[in-house]
């Protein structure tokens, strides 16, 4: 499939979702009805063929479910996508700010105007990038942090953090060489 | 004495599914038959695991699907196997045979 196929596809599972539910089980449903045929071709009454072909499916909800998720899920990395995206945007503010340029001014208000205009256009543009790479550098750091600043320390814990990991370190505990984490910190340097 | 039926290991459905796929177009249900077909009825599957696998197998481009009529005159969601499932299909069956090799190398041993 290529990548086109597969965005649209996924941009109508998303938007669509009750669509594709309906789809999956329709073709569930169909294996269920074929299996329930060829059971009462081999002997069984309606009522005993249907339930052996339901047993034999397994948990239809369950695979209804997976099969929609695995619909509503995009086949490649969506970073190349994200990232013609913020050229994009950042090509509509440059237009933008060179439109605020090229307007002609007849008064100081006019140009100073203008000026806020790129200002604000500028700051967005590099608050927006700034926080998006701060957010990908931080990842699962971060993530750590937040979960272990959410417990509360119980007595003689502190919170470290050595750039990796985040976690309550109880400073009175001893390890197996009988060292406290305090006392492990030095020894290690 | 009756065939026991053995189990699938992790991720040989896949192959299972392109092998099937590799003598035509079929809707779920025909692949779960001609799985069993192909492999003398030997292998057990819980046949609705198939739709996650080839919902799996589709959205990787091996497969491609569209609603047809089936031959009972019911609508049926069909499936196929695209150029890159081809490929893929030769060489899941290279690392399946080198991989069986192997095995049965280790089991010999003495």
């Amino acid at each position: 499939m290529s990548r086109i196929k597969a965005t649209i596809r996924f941009l109508h599972a998303r938007l669509h979702p009750d669509q594709i539910a309906r789809e999956v089980e329709a073709e569930l449903r169909f294996h269920i009805e074929m299996r329930t045929a060829t059971n009462v071709e081999s002997g069984m009454t309606p009522d005993e063929a249907q339930l052996a072909a339901r047993q034999s499916f397994g948990d239809f909800h369950r695979f209804k479910t997976e099969c929609c998720e695995i619909s509503r899920n995009l086949s490649f990395d969506p970073i190349p996508l994200k990232m013609g995206l913020h050229i994009a945007l950042a090509a509509f503010a440059g237009a933008v700010a060179l439109w605020a340029v090229n307007v002609p001014h007849h008064s100081f208000v006019g140009l100073f105007r203008q000026l806020v205009a790129i200002t604000i256009l500028t700051y967005l543009f590099v608050f927006v990038r700034r926080a998006r790479s701060r957010q990908r550098l931080a990842g699962d750091h971060m993530r750590d942090i937040f979960i272990a600043e959410r417990e509360k320390p119980r007595k003689n814990e502190f919170f470290v953090s050595d750039g990796r990991e985040a976690r309550h370190v109880n400073i009175a505990s001893h390890d197996e060489e009988g060292l406290t984490p305090v006392e492990r910190m030095f020894k290690s340097k | 004495m009756g065939k026991s039926k053995a189990g699938l290991l992790q991720g040989t459905l896949d192959m299972l599914i392109l092998k099937a796929l590799s003598l035509g177009a079929l809707h779920g249900y025909g692949i779960g038959q001609r799985i069993a077909q192909i492999s003398d009825d030997a292998l057990k599957i819980e046949e609705g695991s198939l739709y996650p696998g080839l919902y799996r197998l589709e959205r990787r481009g091996w497969i491609d699907s569209e609603w047809d009529v089936s031959d009972n005159n019911q609508r049926a969601k069909f499936y196929k196997l695209t150029r890159t499932g081809r490929k893929q299909l030769i060489l899941e069956e290279q690392n399946w045979e080198r991989l069986a090799g192997a095995t049965m190398k280790a089991l010999r041993a003495s």
